[in-house]
Order: C-alpha cells, then sequence, then structure tokens
C-alpha cells in the first residue's frame, strides 16, 4: 500500500530544502508559549533543540508538513506566569549553535494562542472559589495572567493594552446572591465576565455521584425525562445585545423552567460559545436538575464555576453590552470585527469584480451583435439572472470554505504530475498513483475544488458525469481515447504561454463515480484499469468512498477526504453572501442554519436566496421556523434506524418521537429494518430492565412479538400478498418488540445475519436431500430422520477408522460408502453436518494430508456402485464459501423496486 | 338534479387554479413564488407535501406566468407516466436542457419533474451535474410527497419548500366557491362531512363532492358518508375510547352495531380502527401497540375469510381484557 504522505513527503521534503526559512520559522512557533516565562526558558531551549536538529536532520516528512499548524507547543507553561510581557519579549535567546533565532515577530500567533490564555483565564477562574481566604490578595498581584492583547495591535506591543485582570470579588459567596450588587457592577464600565460570574451562587453539585456499574442509565434518563417541563411560563430576562460574547457555556441537566433548547437559543442569541461537553475551555456550566454524573465529575475534576438556571438569568442582566471587558470577550469581539471586515472588504472586491466583468460583458454583447454571433450569448448573462450558487462559486483556491489541506494536497499533487508521469507510460511494478479520488457529502465544494484547482495550474478540464453514459463500452471508446491526447485548445492558444509546460496538458475529472449504476455495466472496472495507465492526470469525485461498488478504486487511486467545513469557516463567506444581497444576517444564527443543513454551504446559500425573496432580516426570531423548514430529509439507512429505534428516550411519556414516526423508521427499509432489529434486540438494556428476571421478560416479550410478526410477514409475502398488512407488520416485527426493549444500546449495530443463515440452510437442505436420495436404497426414513439418526452414526463410521487406523482404514471407508452408494463427494458433505459436540472439525484434522489423498487416490481408481439418480441437484454444491456473504448493498441499489426483492424472497 | 347531468370535466380539472393567486393555502410558499414569477431568475426547487394540496398546481402556475406563450417551448414535463429511466435523463433532459430557445431575460426553460419520489436513485444521480451545468438556462423543478426519496445532493441543490396540509377553512372556502358557481344544493352537515373526510386533501374534498352530487344531487352528512364508504373514524375513536377509558364494553358493542347495521364490512372497520387508534394521544402508547397488535391480528384474520360480526366482537373483547 502506498501512503498518500509519503507521496506528498517525497516532493515536499525537497520544497524544504529550498526554502529554509519555513523550516527555521517553525520551531519558533513551537517554543512560543513557553518563551512568555522567563523562568522556564533554560528548559525551552532543551526541549526545542532535539526537535529542531530533527527537523533540520532529516528532510521534514509531508506528514510534519502540515500538522505543524496544529501542532500545539511542547506544553502549556505550567509554572505560573510570572514575568510581565515586556521581560518576556526582550532581546530573543540564541539556542547555543546557529540560526535558531526566535524573532519578536514570530513569537506571538494569535491563533495558537487562544488556546493557552483561555487555559490561563480558567486556571484564575478555578482559584476564585478556592482561594478566597487571604492569600487571595498576593496572589492577585503575582498570578496576574497576561491579558490578551486584541487582535489588530498584538504585534507591536502587547503590554500596552493590558487591561486590569478580572478583579476577584472580595466578598465571599453569599448563599444568595444580592441582585443589586449584579445590577450595580453591570452599570460601569469595566466589568468583567468573570466579575459577574463571582457574584453569582455555585451550583449545589450532587455530592452522590453514581458510578460503576450500579448505575442504570436508563433509569436515570426516564427519571431526567419525567421531571416536569414548564414551556413558556417563565420569563426571560432580557439582557443587553451580545452580553455574553466571549463566554463558552455548557447547559447540562433539565433546567427547571426554560426549555433547554430555549436556554441555549439565548446564550447563542446574546453571542455565547454554546457546548454539549464540558472542556478545559468551558467558561461556566449551567446546571439542571439530573445532570450527567460523568459531567458533574467532570465539572469537579475542572473546577469549572457551575451555575443554577436563576445564575444564569443573573448572568445575562448582569452582563453590559459586547460581554463586558473580560479578556475573552475582547477577543471574541476582535474576531467577530476581524469577520466583518473581512466581509466587507470581501464583498466591495467582489462588487469590483463584477463591474469589471459587467463592461467586459458589455463589450462581449456589442462584439457579438456586430459581427451577428448570438452563440455565445448564454456566457454573456447577467449575475442577476445566475442562481445564487453560481454567483457566488468560489473563483479562486483560497475563497473554497474549509479543507484547505485537502485542497492544497490536490493542487501539489496536480503541480507535480507532468514532471512524475508526464508522457510516460506506465511502468511494471511502478507504485505511483496516477489518480485521486475525491470523496465526501454533498455541497461541500468538491466539484468546485478539481475544477479550480486544475484551472488555476492551466489545464483544460474535460469533465464526465452522472448524465454521461459510462458503461464499459463507451469508457472505452470516449474516454481511452482521450486518456493519450493533448488539449487542441492549449495548443493552438496563443494566450497560454504564461502556462506554457501545462498549457497543452488536460485533466480528466469523472464526477459522481458512485453514480455509475444501471447502464454503466462493467464501468467501474474499466475506470479502474485506465486510473492505473492514464497519462492525463484524473481526477475522480463521489459521495461515498466505503461503498462497495467503489472498492475497486481503492488501490488505484490517491484518497482524498473532503469533510464538512465548520460553521466558523463559513461564516465570512456567507455574511460576505448576505452583505452583497443587503440581508440583515445575525451572524450568531449562522450556526443554526449551519446545523439545520448538515454543513452543506450550498444548500444554505440556496436558503438565503429564496427566504431572502420575502424576508430581508434573519435573526433569532425567525432562524428557527426557517431551520426547522430546510432540514434535510434523508431516508435513513437501517444502521441509522436501530439506534434510534431502540433508544430507550423515544419511548418516554415525553417522547419526541410519535408512534406513527416509529413505524416510518420502519418504511423507510421495510426488507431490512425488522431484520435488523431482530439481530441486535439482545444488545439493548432496557430501561425496565432493572433485574435479570425483568430483562428476560422483556426479551421474552420482544422475541414474542417478532415471531408474531413473522406470521403476519407470510401473509404479506407469501402467495397471498396482503400488503395492507403492512402497517401490522410495522407494528409486530418493528416498533412493539423495539418498545419492550428500548434503553441503551451496548456496541456497535450488526448487520443482519439472518441472510446468511439463510442461505446456508438453503445449501444444507440441498445437501440432505441429495444424501437421502442416494442412500434411498439402504435407508427407508425421510429427510429428519435421515439427518437426525443416519447422519451421526454415518458420519462416526465413515471417519473412525481414518483416524484410529490411518491409511489401513480407507478399505472400511470406502465399503461402507458403497454400501449406501455415497461418492466421496457425499462424504466430504456428510461430514459437514455434525454440529457442536459431535462436530467433525477436530477429527478430520487428525487425519493426516497423506491419508486424505490416498484415500482419493484408492477410491478414484476403483469403480463404485450408483443408485439410479442422476445428480442434477448437485449443480453449484462446492464451495464452502458460495452466498454466505451477502452482498446486500448491491442488491438494493441495482433494484429500484425493493417490494420486488422481497416477493422474491 | 338536473345540473349532475352536465358533467363534462371532473371539477378537479374544471376548477383548477391557472394562476399562482388563486392557489389556496399555504400563503407564505405562495408569495414567495409569486414573487418569483415576476422576477423571474426561478431557483431550482423541491416542493413537497400530502397529495392533493396544490404542489402540481402551483409549479405548472408558476410556469405559465413565468414563461406565458412560450411555455409549449420551454417546458419539459415528465411525470411518473412517463418513463424516467437513466437513459431518459442523460438523453432527452440533457437534450432539452442543452436546447436553445429565445426568452426574454431572466427567464429560463423549466424541467418539471412531478412525482419525483418515484425516480430511481440513478436517475437522480444523473442529474446532479446536469442541474449545475446547464443552470444558466435551465431550472429543475420537483414535486413530490415525501422529500427523504430525493437524494441528498439534489435536495442540497434546490430549494426546498415545504407544503402544509391544508387547513378546514381553506378546503372550505374553495368548495363554497366550487358550490356557488355549479349551483349545488348543500347543508352544512354535508360539508363538514366533506372536510372531515378529505383530511385537508383539497382534490379529495373535490372529488367527493362532485360524486356526491352526481349520486344524490344534494350534498348532506349521510349522503356524503355514503360516498366515501369508509366507517366514520369519529365513530370508531369513540368506540376504541369507550372500551379502553370507560370500561364500558357494551356501549362500545352499541357503536360496533351502528357500523355494521350500516353495512361497513368488517375490513373497513379493521383498517380504519388501525388508523384511528395509531393517532389516538389519549391513551399512553405502550397501550396503544397493544391495541393496535388486536387490531392487526383481527384484520389479519377478516382477510384470511372469516369477516364476520363476531370477530370484531371479539376484538372488542380481546381489546377491554387487555390490562392497562
Amino acid at each position: 500500500m502506498v501512503d498518500i504522505r509519503d507521496f506528498f513527503g517525497n516532493k515536499k521534503g525537497g520544497s524544504a530544502k529550498t526554502a529554509p526559512k519555513t523550516t527555521k520559522q517553525t520551531p519558533a512557533k513551537r517554543s512560543k508559549t513557553i518563551a512568555i516565562s522567563d523562568d522556564d526558558e533554560d528548559d525551552i531551549v532543551e526541549v526545542s533543540k532535539p526537535k529542531r536538529a530533527k527537523t533540520e536532520g532529516s528532510a521534514p516528512t509531508k506528514s510534519e508538513h502540515f500538522t505543524k499548524k496544529e501542532s500545539k507547543a511542547p506544553s502549556t507553561a505550567p509554572a505560573p506566569v510570572k514575568s510581565t510581557p515586556k521581560e518576556a519579549s526582550k532581546p530573543k535567546k540564541k539556542s547555543n549553535d546557529d540560526d535558531f533565532v526566535v524573532s519578536d515577530d514570530d513569537f506571538i500567533d494569535l491563533d495558537d494562542e487562544d488556546d493557552d490564555f483561555f487555559a490561563e483565564e480558567l486556571k484564575e477562574l478555578d482559584n476564585l472559589p478556592k482561594d478566597r481566604t487571604s492569600t487571595r490578595t498576593n496572589t492577585t498581584v503575582e498570578d496576574k495572567p497576561t491579558p490578551p492583547p486584541p487582535a489588530k495591535s498584538t504585534k507591536a506591543a502587547p503590554q500596552t493594552k493590558a487591561k486590569p485582570a478580572p478583579k476577584p470579588s472580595p466578598k465571599k459567596k453569599s448563599p444568595a446572591p444580592a441582585k443589586s450588587s449584579v445590577k450595580s457592577s453591570s452599570g460601569g464600565g469595566d466589568v468583567t465576565a468573570l466579575d459577574v460570574l463571582a457574584k453569582i451562587t455555585d451550583a449545589d453539585l450532587p455530592e452522590d455521584i453514581p458510578t460503576g456499574e450500579g448505575f442504570n442509565y436508563h433509569a436515570f434518563k426516564a427519571r431526567q425525562n419525567d421531571l416536569p417541563v414548564q414551556t413558556g411560563a417563565f420569563e426571560i430576562p432580557e439582557g443587553a445585545p451580545n452580553c455574553l460574547t466571549g463566554l463558552t457555556i455548557v447547559f447540562t441537566g433539565v433546567l427547571p423552567n426554560i426549555p433547554r433548547d430555549d436556554a441555549e437559543g439565548i446564550a447563542k442569541k446574546y453571542g455565547a460559545k454554546v457546548t454539549k461537553s464540558i472542556s478545559s475551555k468551558t467558561t461556566v456550566v449551567v446546571l439542571g436538575e439530573e445532570a450527567g454524573p460523568s459531567k458533574v465529575r467532570k465539572i469537579k475534576q475542572l473546577k469549572i464555576k457551575a451555575i443554577t438556571e436563576e445564575g444564569f438569568i443573573q448572568l445575562i442582566k448582569g452582563m453590559p453590552e459586547e460581554g463586558g471587558d473580560g479578556a475573552e470577550a475582547e477577543k471574541a469581539r476582535a474576531r467577530r470585527e476581524e469577520e466583518e471586515r473581512k466581509a466587507i472588504e470581501e464583498s466591495q472586491r467582489m462588487q469590483e469584480e463584477e463591474e469589471a466583468a459587467a463592461k467586459k460583458r458589455d463589450a462581449a454583447i456589442k462584439k457579438a451583435q456586430n459581427s451577428g454571433n448570438y452563440a455565445n450569448s448564454s456566457k454573456l448573462k447577467t449575475d442577476s439572472e445566475k442562481l445564487w450558487t453560481v454567483r457566488y462559486a468560489p473563483t479562486n483556491i483560497s475563497q473554497i470554505c474549509g479543507n484547505k489541506s485537502s485542497v492544497q494536497k490536490l493542487q501539489s499533487w496536480l503541480e507535480s504530475w507532468p514532471s512524475k508521469f508526464g508522457n510516460r507510460k506506465p511502468q511494471k511494478g511502478e507504485s505511483e498513483l496516477r489518480a485521486v479520488l475525491i470523496h465526501g457529502p454533498p455541497g461541500i465544494g468538491k466539484t468546485t475544488a478539481a475544477h479550480l484547482v486544475a484551472k488555476s495550474l492551466g489545464y483544460d478540464v474535460l469533465e464526465k458525469n452522472a448524465s454521461d453514459v459510462r458503461s464499459k463500452g463507451l469508457l472505452n471508446s470516449g474516454v481511452g481515447n482521450i486518456l493519450n491526447n493533448t488539449s487542441v485548445m492549449g495548443y493552438f492558444n496563443p494566450e497560454a504561454h504564461a502556462t506554457a509546460e501545462n498549457g497543452a496538458k488536460f485533466c480528466l475529472i469523472m464526477d459522481e463515480v458512485d453514480g455509475m449504476s444501471g447502464g454503466d455495466r462493467g464501468g467501474v472496472g474499466q475506470l479502474a484499469s485506465y486510473c492505473r495507465t492514464t497519462q492525463v492526470p484524473m481526477i475522480l469525485i463521489c459521495n461515498d468512498k466505503s461503498l462497495p461498488k467503489m472498492r475497486p478504486f481503492d488501490r488505484v487511486t490517491i484518497d482524498l477526504p473532503f469533510r464538512r467545513p465548520s460553521a466558523r469557516e463559513m461564516k465570512s463567506r456567507l455574511m460576505t453572501i448576505a452583505l452583497r444581497e443587503k440581508i440583515k444576517l445575525d451572524p450568531n444564527i449562522i450556526d443554526q442554519l449551519v446545523q439545520a443543513t448538515s454543513n452543506d454551504i450550498r444548500q444554505i446559500i440556496n436558503l438565503l436566496s429564496t427566504v431572502s425573496s420575502t424576508q430581508k432580516t434573519i435573526n433569532s426570531e425567525n432562524s428557527k421556523d426557517i431551520s426547522e423548514a430546510w432540514k434535510k430529509n434523508i431516508a435513513l439507512k437501517p444502521f441509522d434506524i436501530i439506534p434510534r429505534l431502540l433508544s430507550g428516550q423515544n419511548y418516554s411519556k415525553v417522547s419526541q418521537v410519535p408512534l406513527f414516526k416509529k413505524m416510518e423508521y420502519y418504511f423507510d427499509d421495510h426488507a431490512f429494518v425488522p431484520l435488523m432489529l431482530q439481530e441486535n434486540y439482545l444488545n439493548s438494556k432496557p430501561v425496565n430492565g432493572n433485574t435479570k428476571t425483568k430483562h428476560l421478560e422483556l426479551v421474552a416479550k420482544a422475541a414474542d412479538s417478532i415471531s408474531q410478526g413473522d406470521l403476519v410477514d407470510k401473509k404479506i409475502h407469501s402467495a397471498e400478498q396482503q400488503w395492507s398488512l403492512m402497517p401490522l407488520h410495522a407494528i409486530m416485527s418493528t416498533v412493539r418488540p423495539a418498545s419492550f426493549v428500548a434503553g441503551q444500546v451496548g456496541g456497535r449495530i450488526n448487520f443482519t445475519g439472518w441472510l446468511g443463515q439463510n442461505s446456508k440452510t438453503g445449501k444444507y437442505t440441498r445437501l440432505l436431500t441429495e444424501l437421502q436420495y442416494r442412500s434411498r436404497l439402504r435407508t427407508s426414513t425421510d429427510q429428519t430422520e435421515f439427518r437426525l439418526e443416519y447422519i451421526p452414526l454415518l458420519a462416526k463410521k465413515l471417519l473412525d477408522p481414518l483416524v484410529s487406523q490411518g491409511a489401513d482404514g480407507i478399505e472400511e471407508t470406502i465399503s461402507i460408502l458403497d454400501h449406501y452408494y455415497l461418492s466421496k463427494t457425499d462424504w466430504d458433505f456428510l461430514l459437514e453436518f455434525p454440529i457442536g459436540e459431535d462436530s467433525t472439525a477436530a477429527k478430520l484434522k487428525k487425519v493426516a494430508t497423506a491419508t486424505k489423498s490416498k484415500f482419493t487416490r484408492k477410491y478414484n481408481s476403483t469403480s463404485h456402485p450408483m443408485s439410479i439418480y442422476k445428480p442434477g441437484l448437485s449443480t453449484g454444491v462446492n464451495g464452502k464459501t458460495k452466498k454466505e456473504k451477502p452482498d446486500l448493498d448491491e442488491a438494493p441499489e441495482d433494484d429500484p423496486e425493493p417490494e420486488e426483492d422481497l416477493i422474491d424472497e | 338534479m338536473s345540473n349532475a347531468l352536465k358533467l363534462e370535466l371532473p371539477w378537479v380539472e374544471k376548477y383548477r387554479p391557472s394562476k399562482l393567486e388563486d392557489v389556496t393555502g399555504n400563503e407564505e410558499t405562495i408569495s414567495r413564488l409569486k414573487l418569483i414569477s415576476q422576477d423571474g431568475n426561478m431557483p431550482h426547487l423541491i416542493i413537497s407535501g400530502l397529495p392533493g394540496i396544490g404542489k402540481t398546481t402551483s409549479i405548472h402556475c408558476l410556469a405559465h406566468e413565468l414563461l406565458g406563450d412560450a411555455y409549449s417551448n420551454a417546458v419539459l414535463e415528465l411525470n411518473a407516466s412517463d418513463d424516467r429511466g437513466i437513459d431518459v435523463v442523460r438523453n432527452k433532459i440533457k437534450q432539452f436542457a442543452q436546447k436553445k430557445v429565445s426568452l426574454p431575460q431572466g427567464r429560463h426553460k423549466i424541467i418539471i419533474l412531478d412525482e419525483a419520489d418515484s425516480m430511481t436513485p440513478g436517475a437522480q444521480q444523473a442529474l446532479r451535474r446536469t442541474m449545475e451545468i446547464y443552470s444558466n438556462t435551465t431550472r429543475f423543478a420537483f414535486a413530490c410527497n415525501v422529500s427523504n426519496k430525493i437524494i441528498e445532493p439534489l435536495q442540497s441543490r434546490c430549494a426546498i419548500l415545504r407544503y402544509t396540509k391544508l387547513s378546514d377553512e381553506e378546503v372550505l372556502k374553495r368548495l363554497l366557491d366550487i358550490i356557488k358557481f355549479e349551483k349545488v344544493e348543500y347543508s352544512n352537515d354535508g360539508l363538514e362531512a366533506l372536510i372531515f373526510t378529505a383530511e385537508g386533501d383539497m382534490r379529495q374534498a373535490i372529488n367527493n363532492l362532485q360524486s356526491t352530487v352526481a349520486g344524490f344531487g344534494f350534498v348532506n352528512g349521510e349522503n356524503v358518508f355514503k360516498i366515501v364508504d369508509s366507517p366514520h373514524p369519529l365513530i370508531i375513536k369513540k368506540m376504541i375510547l369507550e372500551v379502553v377509558q370507560n370500561k364500558d364494553i357494551d356501549k362500545s358493542l352499541f357503536y360496533l352495531n351502528g357500523l355494521w347495521e350500516k353495512g361497513y364490512s368488517a375490513i373497513d372497520i379493521a383498517s380504519t380502527s388501525f388508523k384511528v387508534v395509531k393517532n389516538l394521544y389519549e391513551i399512553d402508547e405502550s397501550d396503544r401497540l397493544e391495541i393496535m397488535k388486536e387490531i392487526g391480528i383481527t384484520h389479519m384474520r377478516v382477510l384470511e375469510g372469516v369477516g364476520s360480526y363476531l370477530q370484531l366482537n371479539a376484538l372488542i373483547a380481546r381489546i377491554a381484557s387487555l390490562k392497562y
């Protein structure tokens, strides 16, 4: 297997050597955080030295090159930061030898800084409740954390903007928070989030954290669900706009008054970041009733401030506009401003471009009119006629949202293509791959990226997609001929001088490779073989690489996954568009839209374009409806359905999933869902199954229901064809059994074993029929009895002589075979039958291979009596492996009508 | 009675709206479509919703308003009755998308794919790039009942408009319009019955209205239910609740008897009961599952051929004996 990293690594290694500058800077970045503290300096040098040596000694591998950005400093300085920033930035030290210089400029890298400062703030936060004794005053002076410098002025002088460190509240926390004090402080200008937080009572963390195996998650969840939830009855206070900016809030448990979704909505509305799990970055946890034990443990462990719902409301009331002056708020604000600035700049740039394009277009139209040529007029459409997704499609590589590293990889791969493979036929044993396979969910810019990269490198693009027939024959005649062509466009176009070396090249983009189906017989295999021999770069694109039909590409293409871009990556782009279209888009709700469309940027742009025709403002008020209406509806796969069916929450009294919805799960894939449920229903820990007896009872009930479901199934799929019973089958085979055993699903969801077992049954039945037929002259019994009475004894008789006497037993075995008119192949089959203790596998191993082959030889050399029966049924029986692995993914794909499948079964 | 004989067209066709503003219900979505029809530049659309609420109608209206006289040239309509396999998508649709039709500025050719949820995934796959590459000249409109049968990549390319069920008032308004035009004699309980049986499905309501008029000439509750020929869900609901909540098996059997006397078949009673119980939120879900099981088993027996009154009585008895 050729690793893609190796592939890129070689190349990158080369470039790193030619540009030593990049190598020089990296160590600087690495030691950055530590350099803040004078005390630790010596250590740092030692720490960073070996790293540097490594970097210099061997050419950096590709993976290193790409991970550098993410790589954190070796350790975040654990010692309290005593130095002032000034000390830190005084003349930088040289490490013992050569050119390793940490320059002023390198040392602050805003992006990386974030985490560390957060951590620092958190430490401060931790200290608050802990050290509120007399030592507190001292520590404030000494432990004063370096205030994070605001984004813009960072490089100039970090210390100038130093804000007063969050003042610890002198008061000990009173059990009932004084509201007046919170309010008064909000009036002041220099309020930080920590100030306000400090005044809010800690929530009581539950002491008795149930742990270990005694803890029943389901009972707990059920309790959580049964807590009364009031909706709408509680008045949510109005806070200042964006007052929670910069805070990271986690909600856990059931809040007594505000439904959790709403609470999260409120927090987001005021600019806070809401996360689901507690980490060291979390500023505050809002604790509800029945909070999860693991979360509580985590809170204690990380010493994060926990407040109640009441506290949360106080927080909203107490915080001044724009999140106060706290360091995080500052930072978040700066980030937001930065984003807005970027969006505005971008939109201005686009405006300019547009004007230029409009001029060009006008000129072109005139020209076309003059020459009387209208052929091209479709290209001359104004932007207002285009779809937004076309109008705002990225026009250069830097505009692609997310997947930066993948795009970069693609670019460098394509760049190096001609030098590696140009005009060269593949040699034998060549391990370099000539094609790349991009895969990822829809709407994240795979096709766009491929086109842009090809274009930017001066390639002409030939695209084949699912709307073209791509069967084996047509691929041969169509694509096969192209693979060693050069582009006429590039050849004749005089403007292509700049990209002369690539100008005469073109690149083949095969879009939607997984869409090759139906009429594209043999296309996949043919395409895969082209990948090996192609003389032009090939870029393949698909959604799901894990499909079995994509397997031929595994070995012949470089695998390049594209991931869904995060909300942060899309934000600036979306803001730009909103600005250009004059929509008021609240940046805080982009997250919601992103979630609703599962990170599909194209869908969001479509959404904006449609919604904007009637509404010019999108904010927290209407965002919920919009995202609800635009939620993608995709038929679930059985693997996603089963966890939902078996989730205990869905059956509680306040369940969000009504009965008809559960029945819809069945109808999403009515052939497989019942089978999959039957396979997995034992893996669930039922909500009510506290004791083993109870559990057993529930399982028994479920099994009962499944078997009754089978009776219904028989009515549907047998000759009677009573399709009107489908809803009943849904209830009996799926919903009802699931309702009994629903709870927590342990382990992974298994694929149904029924299909495999079913085909095995078929095989053995066939074999049994045959054996019974052949031995008919000696036995007088039916199949069942033959299996139960004859086979165990026969197996013993036929095998024991060989085991005990070796080659001498052959005679005896053959004589028994002949007596029953059985053949040597029947001997093999017959020995497969016994199971369990009687299984012959162990005994068979004892028979020496020499004996076995001698047995075969001997048997073949003599003639044997045969019963009259001509073995018509025995075709295709040889080969145990046959059909044992059902190829399911293929089956429904090729057959558009799943019902027909069922009838066949 | 005389007007019943003048029926030349099904009323559903005769009173099908031809302008967007005549389309009933889903006001916000329709207003959005109206804006599109004025401004042009229609995005790719997916309209999803239950049957009989005006999906196809509104797409047609939109296309007519957008294209006017050019409709016959610039619109390709395919529905489930046409062959829409992968070959058609690759040939007919692609060729149409490539075709040159001169249209006013801001107007595009439109390909209407009705009942798109019945297209095979392969055919849908083949549409993906076609939709993008020719988006400057051609736009797609899909109508479907359930949007989850449309593959994700297509959903991602489209504006998804969800139509909701029509409210009773909206159905009533339209029915009254038609009644006025056709000079139908009616009683209020007849209208109520029509609306009740239609469950927000306008087409069904109009069809039932027409059938009632054709059959009886006068629209009242009794006539409507005769036409609709399924037991009244409200009676079934009463029948079930009586035995489940009040434990009054006699009362329940009385309702059942009433239905039986009217001549409803056992199969209709069983299948309607099943549907009613499915959405009977007065009863806990776990109990509902048990009741549905009993009803279903009865349904099965009826299908086997024993559709007797006794079976239905046994059903009630078994429901009564369930433990709640």
